[in-house]
């Protein structure tokens, strides 16, 4: 399986001590009391998780930082609505961002910036230098996402990398949409199970 | 969309779905209210949910350089919002589906083509193309792009793997072809052109799926209307051209 990304690349810009390394909740905390200093340690916590993962369903850098900054603004206005007994801080900022990207793939509005952008043809697709944060999270990820079987993977992925449906999903794999709902649902139990998410 | 009745069955089912916003907006709707009055369900579709996050680590990515100081300058000029005094949610925007979306063309071209086939091997066949779609379409650096015909409202929309040296090829609303003449898909390169297969006819407008591989750097994808059995050079002029990314 290729299905999720494998990059490798160093740790950049995201070791930094201080504010950073400090409880994501108590910085959007501090952010729901108006602070731009938790803000911009918020920022380095998680933009690279914003970005990476608007940039996987979006498959285009322009639109994925476009959705960076919906995004974040919207973790600044929101910031006191956050409530951890609901799950966890990164979750929240996550799910924020996967929906407007999801939103915003299958709504018409990118068709037209993809057209105008298929005219340049010089544009750089994928210069982004990768950098993976939490290397460990995300090799403990890919284990638990190759623990799964293929069907289980490849719905869960054209779902949450690039924004399928689970009756585009039904359609693209060729299996009823019956089957692909059960195979998400006991996919990403096994997931949370191997992950040891409550 | 929305015109099964899941309801009837486990709504349970959905959990899944929903955690990965797989759902469509009516659906969504639907099992929201069901998660409201299932305490059991609400505790699942959390632990899903957080689950489902943690599959953003392997996505994680750098940035663009200037996006911070934009981000820290927009913020200044925002009033935060009070806390709210009902559990808030984020609004899901009742959106029509966009046409050019890879996922959405590319299942219902696949839909339309199921069609046709029927033996228990052209079954098997067509599940190993499904997968091979599936397999470009989750390449790490997939990219899709759409492309309009040089004339009328025709277009295709192109899914390509650097990785997988591989595109897979849809059009949509190109001109119906007499049963003598097939379009042609070319791959452009710099030792001149190469026959990369025949569209299949199209169904509701738009032709399946086709798989190409072996793609080389500088490759451009070219369609031209062809004799119904091939040809081995373009005999008449492009009707598209598209220069794949670098």
């Amino acid at each position: 399986m290729t299905d999720d990304p494998s990059w490798r690349a160093g740790d950049l810009g995201h070791g930094q001590a201080g504010p950073a390394a400090a409880d994501l909740a108590a910085l959007l905390t501090q952010v729901g009391r108006g602070s731009d200093a938790a803000f911009a340690a918020v920022y380095t916590r998680v933009s690279g998780h914003v970005f990476g993962i608007a940039r996987s369903v979006l498959r285009d850098p322009a639109q994925a930082e476009e959705v960076t900054q919906e995004v974040l603004l919207e973790v600044w206005r929101d910031a006191a609505r956050f409530d951890a007994a609901r799950g966890s801080a990164m979750a929240w900022v996550v799910t924020l961002a996967h929906r407007r990207a999801v939103d915003r793939v299958r709504s018409e509005q990118a068709t037209a910036a993809r057209e105008q952008r298929v005219a340049r043809p010089d544009i750089s697709y994928d210069v982004v230098t990768e950098a993976v944060q939490t290397r460990l999270d995300a090799e403990r990820v890919r284990r638990c996402l190759g623990s799964l079987t293929p069907l289980q993977q490849q719905a869960i992925s054209l779902a949450y990398y690039r924004g399928c449906t689970y009756r585009e999903v039904a359609a693209l794999l060729d299996v009823p949409v019956g089957t692909v709902k059960t195979r998400m649902r006991d996919g990403l139990i096994r997931l949370r199970d191997c992950l040891g998410v409550e | 969309m929305g015109r099964f009745s899941w309801h009837r069955a486990d709504p349970h089912t959905l959990a899944g779905a929903y955690a990965l916003d797989a759902l469509d907006a009516a659906d969504r709707a639907r099992f929201e209210r069901h998660l409201s009055g299932c305490l059991a369900c609400s505790q699942e579709a959390r632990g899903l949910r957080e689950a489902t996050a943690l599959l953003a680590e392997t996505a994680v990515a750098q940035p663009p350089d200037g996006l911070r100081d934009r981000v820290l300058a927009a913020a200044a000029r925002t009033r935060p919002a009070p806390p709210a005094t009902s559990p808030a949610r984020p609004a899901w925007p009742g959106r029509r589906w966009g046409m050019a979306i890879a996922c959405g063309v590319l299942a219902i071209a696949l839909a339309f083509s199921g069609i046709a086939y029927s033996t228990q091997h052209q079954l098997h066949q067509m599940q190993a193309r499904s997968h091979a779609i599936a397999a470009v379409l989750n390449a790490p650096d997939a990219t899709m792009m759409t492309v309009r015909a040089s004339s009328g409202p025709g277009r295709a929309t192109i899914v390509m793997s650097h990785q997988a040296r591989s595109l897979v090829f849809t059009s949509a609303r190109l001109p119906v072809l007499d049963a003598a003449h097939r379009y042609e898909l070319w791959l452009m390169g710099r030792s001149g052109p190469r026959p990369a297969g025949m569209l299949p006819a199209g169904r509701g407008g738009m032709t399946p799926p086709v798989i190409v591989t072996g793609l080389r750097d500088g490759d451009q994808v070219a369609v031209t209307i062809e004799p119904a059995s091939g040809s081995r050079q373009p005999t008449t002029p492009m009707i598209l051209m598209a220069a794949l990314p670098a």
